[in-house]
């Protein structure tokens, strides 16, 4: 049974890589959709869904 | 050589074993209490009396007759308490006659929980195709170390929300939920020094399988308690949803990015790990790893790490959650749900701050909060979380094969989608509309007549004080008041009669069948506890991993989910309990 991989191993084996533009993209989007949906999901919640507010 | 058959998974077969408990607890509706005998743990000082049957049906009942009504008698019992029982024929018997009803012990009772739940479980365990006989030694010996602390969980000086009562000077206050910490904390005693105990319970070690199973039984009592509150609980839901939707697009991005850039984590490396850091740990690492393509030991080791911080989180967030945020409760179940990185972990916190929360409202502030909302909504956000699971990894899916790592002929397809779908939700989801549709209509008529009721109910006790002071012309006037209410009341409550045997016997199959939801909780807490081997993890060379985890979680994600579960359950509070 071959042996189980160390995590230490497994780590130093890991080779650097920049982060790629679409990588960029993908992290800007991600929270700008969040940041943006924030407002209008607290509108909606506030209004349709008052529970105690 | 022959491939070894693969069983059923964990996910499905929680959703089967949650609704096999769900579908006997509803034998009450047709008269036949088929769970009945499911032990009952209560605070105690005296051992002896900490366990009962959790239904009157199956329990001993001794005393004098102080009243008869009809079917219904009530005794007195040698501790001063009344229970009122029905029976059949009460032609033979008398006020102040002695009475005993033969019933099951309390150890007879945990005994035939315990045959019900390995049967249950060992069936469970051919289905998943494990090891019958280890199977069932480990069950045998998790199950027994597991009640053990469940029952000292339970000891007046560490649970008794109200000492006095409890006939002790003091106590923590911990409620018998204490008990889930105690299991936790041998299941790491268990973990990091017994490893050869360890490995025997190694087939019953299974903290995803009976959280699971634990949601699928929960959902009907959330049902019950949604009924009687459809609008609070659509705003949990909805604010759960919302919850969830925030944390996913924040999180993930934060944590991807702190690990690329700053951590020097390669693709694979950082796609399962800020999924497991920042979304829901074990299943979110599996599927994203998956999802891009990772190496499965890429996940794997995420994974154990998730573990292991989700119990360091466990120990610690209830407690945190107790001394700001009674004043918000729901506010700390949705924080649980967000913060902690595994179902087990979360639920869990759930119910232990839903637990501290409440008896510290009681004690300091005279709030009885209604049991079960915090645990409602930390459990309803990390529902949202797992089923967006599937989503997020197909979207991740999606990116990674057509933006990042671009592979001609590669496609992903919706399919996917239901792939990475926890099916134990569809579990929860049934038990929770079946009661919700079950209850509602019921509760809408109790609701309905009692608002006829309650005025009336003021008006006999205005009348009341004022009797003693009247004269006798204005005396006599009030009594016909009092007795034209209580006879309106009369008629009122016999037009609700039906729903509240309805509600009375949906309270009565969820409380059975929540015997086993605790159960499998403290299994749950008491197998995290042996699932986290901290030495092996730190032989292993966890440190770079670790201090990312570390960074990511308490430098932002616990702080993000905070603010995120402020702003959508800031003032919604669960129902207080009056009277």
């Amino acid at each position: 049974m071959p042996e189980e991989p160390k995590l230490a191993e497994e780590l130093k084996k890991m080779e650097y890589e920049p982060l790629l533009p679409v990588e960029k993209k993908l992290i800007g989007w991600s929270i700008g959709i969040g940041l943006g949906l924030l407002a209008i999901l607290v509108w909606i919640s506030y209004i349709f869904f008052p529970g105690g507010h | 050589m022959e491939e070894k058959r693969k069983g059923i998974s964990e996910d499905w077969l929680s959703l089967w074993l949650g609704l096999v408990i769900f579908i006997l607890s509803l034998g009450v509706f047709a008269g036949v209490d088929i769970l009945g005998w499911g032990t009952k743990t209560s605070t105690w000082t005296d051992l002896s009396k900490t366990l009962a049957p959790v239904s009157k049906h199956f329990e001993t009942v001794k005393g004098e007759i102080t009243k008869i009504d009809g079917q219904k008698v009530t005794i007195k019992k040698a501790d001063g308490k009344e229970d009122t029982l029905t029976i059949k024929d009460t032609a033979g018997l008398k006020v102040g006659d002695k009475y005993e009803k033969k019933g099951i012990s309390g150890i007879a009772s945990l005994l035939f929980t315990y045959l019900f739940m390995l049967v249950v479980m060992g069936i469970g365990a051919v289905a998943l195709r494990i090891d019958i006989k280890k199977f069932i030694i480990g069950f045998t010996i998790v199950f027994g170390v597991a009640y053990i602390c469940w029952i000292l969980g339970h000891y007046g000086y560490i649970a008794a929300t109200d000492p006095k009562k409890a006939g002790i000077a003091w106590s923590l206050k911990l409620t018998g939920e204490a008990g889930y910490i105690l299991a936790l904390i041998v299941g790491l005693v268990v973990s990091n020094f017994m490893p050869g105990l360890s490995n025997i319970l190694k087939e019953a070690t299974r903290p995803e399988l009976y959280i699971k199973t634990a949601i699928v039984i929960m959902g009907a009592a959330l049902g019950v308690k949604a009924a009687g509150a459809l609008g609070l609980a659509s705003a949990i839901m909805f604010r759960g949803l919302c919850a969830i939707v925030e944390a996913y697009l924040i999180y993930w991005a934060l944590v991807y990015f702190v690990a690329r850039k700053y951590f020097k984590f390669s693709k694979e490396w950082a796609a399962p790990l800020a999924s497991g850091i920042s979304i829901c740990g074990v299943s979110a690492a599996i599927a994203t790893g998956a999802a891009i393509r990772a190496r499965p030991v890429v996940p794997i080791m995420v994974s154990s790490l998730v573990v292991v911080f989700a119990v360091i989180e466990l120990v610690i967030l209830p407690f945190v959650a107790q001394v700001f945020l009674t004043k918000e409760p729901l506010v700390a179940g949705a924080w649980m749900g967000l913060a902690v990185k595994t179902d087990g972990g979360a639920v869990a916190s759930g119910a232990v701050t839903d637990s501290l929360i409440r008896a510290k409202a009681l004690t300091t502030e005279g709030i009885n909060y209604a049991e079960g909302w915090i645990t409602m909504t930390a459990t309803t956000v990390k529902i949202f979380i797992d089923i967006f699971i599937g989503i997020w990894a197909f979207v991740l899916a999606y990116i990674w094969c057509t933006k990042i790592e671009r592979k001609p002929g590669e496609r992903i397809g919706a399919g996917e989608i239901w792939n990475r779908f926890p099916k134990f939700v569809i579990g929860y989801a049934a038990t929770f509309a079946i009661l919700l549709l079950i209850c509602w209509p019921a509760s809408k008529a109790i609701g309905i007549l009692e608002e006829q009721i309650n005025p009336l109910k003021q008006e006999i006790s205005a009348a009341e004080k004022k009797l003693p002071t009247a004269d006798p012309a204005a005396r006599a006037a009030l009594n016909e008041k009092i007795n034209a209410a209580k006879d309106k009341i009369k008629g009122l409550e016999a037009q609700i009669k039906e729903p509240r045997k309805t509600i009375s016997n949906a309270n009565l199959a969820t409380e059975e069948s929540n015997i086993f939801r605790q159960l499998f909780f403290v299994l749950t807490f008491f197998t995290i506890g042996v699932v986290s081997n901290f030495k092996k993890l730190w032989e292993e060379g966890i440190g770079k991993l670790a201090a990312v985890y570390i960074l990511c979680l308490f430098g932002f994600i616990i702080w993000i989910g905070l603010i995120i579960s402020w702003i959508f359950f800031h003032g919604v509070k669960p129902p207080i309990i009056t009277g």
